[in-house]
């Protein structure tokens, strides 16, 4: 090994605590870089491959019901490949051993020919037969939440009719990569399944005979989608067809493409910062030691090294650093990566989920910090070459000071002798006090931000469960009835409170901007499902006009006041121009809401429910749940206290992860900083702090002397620690809250709590670490030695 | 200055009549530095006395900074006994050095170790807030005639300037002993002297015990007593009749 590589190792020897801490700090963001990017890489090969392989289709449409013959129509648009016509349904599944109802989803499955669209990808057993009653293949997912197998069965209410499926198949669809409940905002693996059974059989149980009421459409290659989406709209709207969306607005397509966006951000906003603040520290560190070597230096010039051999020696250090960042970052990244695909499996169900690394970016990470690193250093070492050998074997003069800003002002009585030091100290060197306030301040943003998306989701739910939708269970109509249904609710057992809703699909115009939604009609002064302004205070329905989700209004570009066009979807399918009379909040999907009578009114239908909402006394509970399970009107049935279980469930475990992940990142980042700081601090003036222990100081006061500067840092990293924080997190909020989620900024005292706190005790950590270096100053070099 | 009457008479004589400061017994210390042993002491014997100016004369390696730092309070014995007024400082605890240090001993050194980020008089209210019965910073600057450059940094000051700050920085406190390293190794000639002056007149005026160690045998003629080591050994002690006024040195 060459001289100066030797000595590279062995000075790297002498600060391994230092280039460590430095380098995990570098490793947090190549781990998230790899991580989160190695998700995205991951999701969007699995998700392409799949929707490929599995031919998903590129258009969908629902509709009331519309003759088999109709198909030769269809498949005859020009620009369509394959259009394939389907019977959809839903049932109220009665699993043994579960108090409550869970709910499926019926598809029909073509019986003279093979799938020609979404394929399924069967996991087990095998599809329906032709001809034989009652075979189902079910969603995997629901199958696995209950272990079931091939052979087992399952009572349903299919219409209005009890029939028993026998489970011949277990299936991934991928229409159902991310399966949702209606109505729900999170997959619920338990309470919902998708079965797929043969069309003929399907058609009979839900009254649609030599019928269909959902199409799916391959466009084919070159065709032009949007006039396709047209045609479809135009045939298909005498027969109840609601509007043809694409694969975009594909529920399972959407959730998962919300989540590749949300990955996206963090895949560039934490890396970012964890390098930056890497690369400040290793050039610190680095010029510290150029710094301390100039002695070395020049007697390297004077042996006849050129500056160029000394200037990439020095490089290496940092080199070395990158290398040790890259292979912890990159293995912690690799393994946290896996892990989170598994956390994401009760979520995304796709037939491989394999964890690809995105090396092209990961490359780019690492040799973005090795630049950054190497700047910091060349520019120390710039200045140490081009001293002349001679001039830079002499001792420095002493650094000049003065009196620091605070003093000049008149404040100096204020200050203790060594408050003053930190001070002065701090003035000298400005640049290296900013960028060590400014990791502080990072370090106390990060616990912030995931405390804060914790607080939000917690907010969202309470006031999604707490304030608006207070009923304990919603029932739904298979479809929509009269009035009468609401009576016969009430005379169920154990309800206490009934409240019926109508909701009617609708398209609302804004200028060029439309927009599909459920309108959903309610009574005034509910009680149980409630609209609520930002406050929680609950919005009067207007006897004119429409309430929007906040959300929606944006996306339609209104505010209150605003023109929009209403058409109905349903019925007679009316056309309203109106207005918009105010916004609401809610936190998941959009919709619009009107007084239930104006929506009768304007439907020209006397009093029609969709379902209902109620309150059951839970001593009556099984009772209830006994009775609505044979009730043959009822569509489905959704109780807010399984779904609120079932969120925290899900959300539970990915919370704990990212918040130990953000916890250890912080806690990383704000010791490294810290010991960074100290270790530089304690080289620079070593030998002042050695002559105080020389003069009579103790070990104690000597430490405090050294603390203080950093301690001051520290406290004044705080505020505008907390203020980055809570921008970031609306920042990251913002750009990862979709339509179907949005996480409330929710910045409470816990979050800012617990961030100071994480930073003061990482501190608190690293300074005990420092004191002990303390202890080992070389008192008796001071009497001789000079820097 | 020299012509000032001696509020103390420091011959040999009357010292030796009196308990000495430090009374050393057989004092050794041995370096192990890898497999080399170095005898940096081999069995010292010596007693210093109260207002004594001593100067420890030696080549590089005699054992005349390893001495100081055991006086000092910087370094432990291998061998032999050391006290302090009685007291014993061999198997005094860090805490016990650490106070020592800080109440009884004055150090001043040849880089004058100033701290750079402190004035003159920050640099010397340092000691003087931790120290029991200090002076004022500005009665022991005033005393180094530096009243004018009270509130300069460092950089600001010469290298002379620098060590009488060092040196009030060391006086401040009232010191027992006052331990100078090579006190005038950095500076010129006419600086020097300047510096061994205000040594001079600290030990006369505040009857302090100084011991300075250096290799400038020129500056032994100002001493009381001149204490020769060579290889770890005391090989003999020189006592002067007369001290030589400071301001006739010259080298």
């Amino acid at each position: 090994m060459r001289p100066l590589d030797l000595k590279l190792f062995r000075d790297l020897a002498a600060m391994k605590g230092q280039m460590a801490a430095v380098a995990m700090v570098m490793a947090c963001g190549l781990m998230v870089m790899i991580m989160e990017r190695g998700l995205v890489v991951s999701l969007e090969t699995s998700r392409d491959a799949y929707y490929q392989s599995n031919r998903l289709a590129d258009l969908f449409c629902d509709l009331k019901r519309a003759p088999n013959s109709l198909r030769v129509r269809l498949s005859h648009i020009p620009g369509v490949a394959v259009a394939e016509t389907r019977v959809k349904g839903s049932a109220v599944l009665d699993i043994p051993g579960m108090k409550q109802t869970a709910e499926g989803t019926l598809l029909s499955l073509p019986e003279d020919h093979p799938q020609h669209l979404n394929l399924l990808y069967l996991r087990v057993g095998r599809l329906p037969v032709a001809g034989n009653r009652g075979e189902v293949v079910v969603s995997d997912a629901f199958a696995e939440a209950h272990g079931f197998m091939p052979g087992d069965t399952i009572d349903a209410t299919i219409y209005g009719a009890r029939e028993r499926l026998h489970i011949v198949g277990i299936t991934l669809s991928p229409e159902y990569v991310y399966a949702l409940p209606p109505g729900s905002i999170m997959p619920d693996n338990r309470r919902y399944g998708v079965f797929w059974m043969n069309e003929r059989e399907l058609a009979v149980a839900l009254g649609l005979e030599g019928a269909f009421n959902n199409v799916v459409v391959d466009v084919a290659p070159g065709g032009d989608p949007t006039a396709v989406k047209a045609d479809l709209d135009r045939i298909l709207t005498p027969y109840g067809g609601l509007t043809t969306y694409d694969r975009t607005e594909q529920l399972s397509v959407k959730m998962v493409n919300d989540e590749i966006k949300g990955l996206r951000t963090m895949a560039v906003a934490f890396p970012l910062i964890f390098l930056s603040i890497a690369a400040f520290m290793t050039s610190a560190a680095l010029s510290r030691l150029v710094h301390l070597q100039r002695e070395q230096i020049a007697q390297l010039k004077a042996f006849g090294y050129s500056s160029r051999t000394i200037g990439w020696h020095y490089c290496k250090f940092a080199l070395v650093v990158v290398i040790f960042a890259f292979l912890v970052g990159g293995a912690l990244g690799m393994w946290f990566g896996s892990r989170m695909l598994m956390v994401y499996h009760p979520f995304f169900r796709f037939p491989v989920l394999d964890f690809y690394p995105d090396w092209p970016a990961f490359l780019l990470a690492v040799l973005a910090s090795a630049a950054t690193s190497f700047l910091g250093v060349l520019g120390a070492v710039r200045h140490a070459v081009t001293l002349p050998p001679a001039e830079a074997m002499r001792p420095e003069p002493p650094a000049a000071f003065r009196a620091s800003l605070l003093e000049r002002i008149g404040l100096q009585k204020l200050a203790s002798t060594s408050f003053r030091m930190a001070l002065r100290n701090l003035e000298r060197k400005p640049w290296q006090a900013l960028f060590t306030t400014l990791g502080l301040a990072m370090a106390t943003a990060i616990p912030i931000v995931s405390v804060s998306m914790g607080d939000g989701m917690d907010y969202m739910m309470d006031f999604q469960w707490r304030l608006a939708q207070r009923q304990d269970v919603t029932l739904a109509l298979i479809e929509p009835g009269s009035f009468s249904v609401i009576n016969d609710m009430r005379g169920l057992p154990g309800v206490l409170n009934v409240e019926p809703f109508r909701a009617v699909a609708a398209r609302l115009y804004s200028g060029h901007h439309k927009r599909r939604v459920a309108i959903t009609g309610l009574p005034q002064n509910v009680l149980l499902s409630r609209v609520l302004d930002v406050h929680g205070k609950p919005v009067a329905l207007p006897l004119s006009g429409l309430l929007l989700s906040k959300q929606l209004a944006k996306m339609l570009f209104v505010q209150p006041g605003d023109a929009l066009r209403v058409e109905v979807l349903e019925g007679r399918r009316p056309v309203l121009h109106t207005t918009v009379s105010g916004t609401i909040t809610d936190f998941a999907g959009v919709g619009a809401w009107m007084d239930i009578d104006r929506l009768h009114h304007l439907m020209r239908e006397s009093r029609t429910v969709s379902g209902a909402h109620l309150t059951v006394d839970s001593a009556r509970e099984d009772e209830f749940f006994a009775a609505v399970k044979d009730s043959p009107r009822i569509g489905s049935i959704t109780t807010t206290r399984a779904a609120r279980e079932n969120y925290d469930k899900m959300m539970g475990r990915m919370m704990d992860i990212s918040r130990a992940i953000f916890f250890f990142f912080s806690v990383v980042v704000a010791f490294g900083v810290i010991y960074n700081g100290a270790r530089i601090a304690l080289s620079e003036r070593a030998r002042d702090l050695a002559t105080l222990r020389v003069i009579g100081f103790t070990q104690r006061e000597v430490a405090t002397v050294l603390i203080g500067e950093l301690t001051l840092l520290t406290l004044l990293a705080l505020l505008p620690g907390l203020y980055i924080g809570s921008e970031l997190t609306s920042l990251i909020l913002t750009s990862i809250n979709t339509e179907t989620m949005r996480i409330p900024v929710v910045l409470t005292g816990r979050a800012y709590a617990t961030a100071v706190l994480i930073v003061l005790l990482s501190s608190a950590l690293s300074f005990t670490v420092v004191s002990r270096h303390i202890v080992k100053l070389d008192l008796l070099g001071v009497l001789k030695a000079r820097e | 200055m020299a012509e000032n009457p001696l509020p103390l008479s420091h011959s040999s004589a009357t010292s030796k009549s009196r308990e000495p400061l430090f009374r050393a017994r057989g004092v050794t210390r041995v370096y192990h530095t890898g497999e080399v042993e170095v005898r940096a002491l081999n069995g010292v014997d010596l007693d210093l006395f109260e207002g004594e100016l001593v100067v420890l004369l030696g080549a590089s390696g005699s054992g005349k900074s390893t001495l100081l730092n055991i006086l000092g309070g910087l370094d432990s014995l291998t061998d032999g006994t050391l006290t302090f007024r009685g007291k014993d400082l061999t198997s005094a605890t860090e805490r016990e050095l650490t106070l020592y240090r800080r109440n009884t001993v004055g150090f001043i050194f040849q880089f004058y170790n100033l701290i750079p980020s402190l004035t003159s008089r920050e640099n010397v209210a340092l000691i003087t807030d931790i120290a029991p019965d200090p002076m004022d910073p500005e009665e022991a600057l005033d005393l180094l005639e530096l009243g004018e450059r009270m509130d300069h940094f460092p950089s600001q000051l010469s290298g002379g300037q620098q060590q009488r700050v060092a040196i009030a920085r060391a006086i401040a406190k009232r010191p027992d002993v006052l331990l100078c390293d090579e006190p005038t190794g950095a500076l010129d000639v006419k600086t020097g002297v300047m510096v061994l002056d205000a040594i001079d007149r600290v030990n006369r005026e505040l009857g302090t015990l100084v011991v300075i160690i250096t290799h400038n045998a020129v500056i032994a003629d100002m001493a009381d007593r001149v204490i020769f080591l060579s290889d770890g050994k005391i090989t003999h002690i020189q006592e002067n009749p007369v001290r030589r006024p400071v301001g006739e040195l010259s080298w």
